[in-house]
């Protein structure tokens, strides 16, 4: 299929990029301003990826290619009102928020975006969401393993702390 | 699975997100516009191989000229000089008005002190990673 891709069918492209793509959103979603700052990210994305399909190295999954260009995109749009990561904790306006099936409790991605540097949630994402490897990850983020799996610990020991907290306020809240 | 790994997991699953018919329509028709770059072919070199060899030649050519030249020139006599140069610097005196502080042995009873506590943290560190990963 990617070989199809190459050659420029443009429908063995978005079959390959078919298993991929609503996770995509998901992922770009946690990280834009707004679903439609999220949507173009996901365009511009799979654009770029068709376009520079010659440059894909087979040794890395593709999954771990298209990641490491979505995550360029989203950077591109950070325009002079995207705010970051951290910032978003406006849950009127947050898309994130919107997209949270109800639940019970707080969901831990929207604590982790408040605590966590934009990095380290990606890297715990891309760890406990999308499954990828310490390898990957560094290859996605673009850094040492050594660095990964450090930042991936200071995550999780960060969101561990959280959950505790959490837990607290619910039992708190329950007994009055 | 370890309970935050679970629960991390459990929350993604709760972020209600797909792509909609009229983004996949809009992805499709931006596909269809364009056409993936080709890899550059490898440029060609305009000169013929022996061209690499004629310049090279030459250019050692070139220094063995240079280096006959310059040894076959008569060597300049050397004008002797009446003081050594050592002689000509003055280097100032100064007078120091302080006194010797005894320092070491605290400093190094800390310094080995703070690198305990580093090889501490770092066995902590490595034994966390090992047991993550």
């Amino acid at each position: 299929m990617i070989e199809a891709a190459r050659k420029g069918s443009a429908a063995a492209f978005a079959e390959l990029v078919g298993t991929y793509r609503d996770g995509l959103l998901r992922f770009l979603l946690t990280r834009s301003a707004s679903f439609a700052d999220a949507e173009d990210a996901l365009q511009d994305t799979l654009i770029n990826a068709y376009r520079y399909l010659h440059s894909y190295d087979a040794q890395w999954r593709f999954s771990t290619w298209l990641y490491r260009i979505a995550i360029n995109n989203a950077a591109k749009l950070k325009t002079a009102d995207t705010v970051e990561l951290g910032e978003l904790a406006d849950e009127e306006n947050d898309p994130l928020s919107h997209c949270i099936r109800h639940q019970d409790r707080q969901n831990l991605w929207l604590s982790a975006r408040r605590r966590l540097s934009d990095e380290v949630y990606t890297a715990m994402w891309l760890r406990y969401v999308e499954d990828m490897s310490i390898n990957d990850i560094a290859a996605v983020l673009e850094r040492s393993l050594s660095w990964t799996k450090v930042n991936l610990m200071r995550g999780r020991k960060t969101l561990e702390v959280e959950l505790d907290n959490l837990a607290t306020d619910v039992k708190s809240k329950a007994y009055g | 699975m370890d309970k935050l790994a679970k629960r991390l997991r459990e929350d993604a699953a709760h972020i209600e997100c797909a792509v909609s018919d009229e983004l996949d329509d809009r992805i499709r028709a931006s596909l269809e516009n364009i056409k993936p770059q080709q890899p550059a072919e490898p440029r060609r070199s305009a000169r013929p191989p022996a061209f690499w060899w004629a310049s090279s030649l030459t250019g050692v050519a070139a220094a063995i000229v240079l280096i006959a030249v310059l040894n076959l020139q008569e060597p300049e006599p050397a004008i002797p000089t009446t003081e050594p140069v050592a002689q000509q610097l003055v280097i100032p005196s100064i007078e120091w008005q302080a006194e010797t502080a005894v320092l070491v042995s605290p400093l190094e009873q800390e310094f080995e002190d703070l690198q305990s506590d580093l090889k501490k943290a770092e066995e902590a560190l490595r034994e966390d990673i090992e047991r993550l990963f």
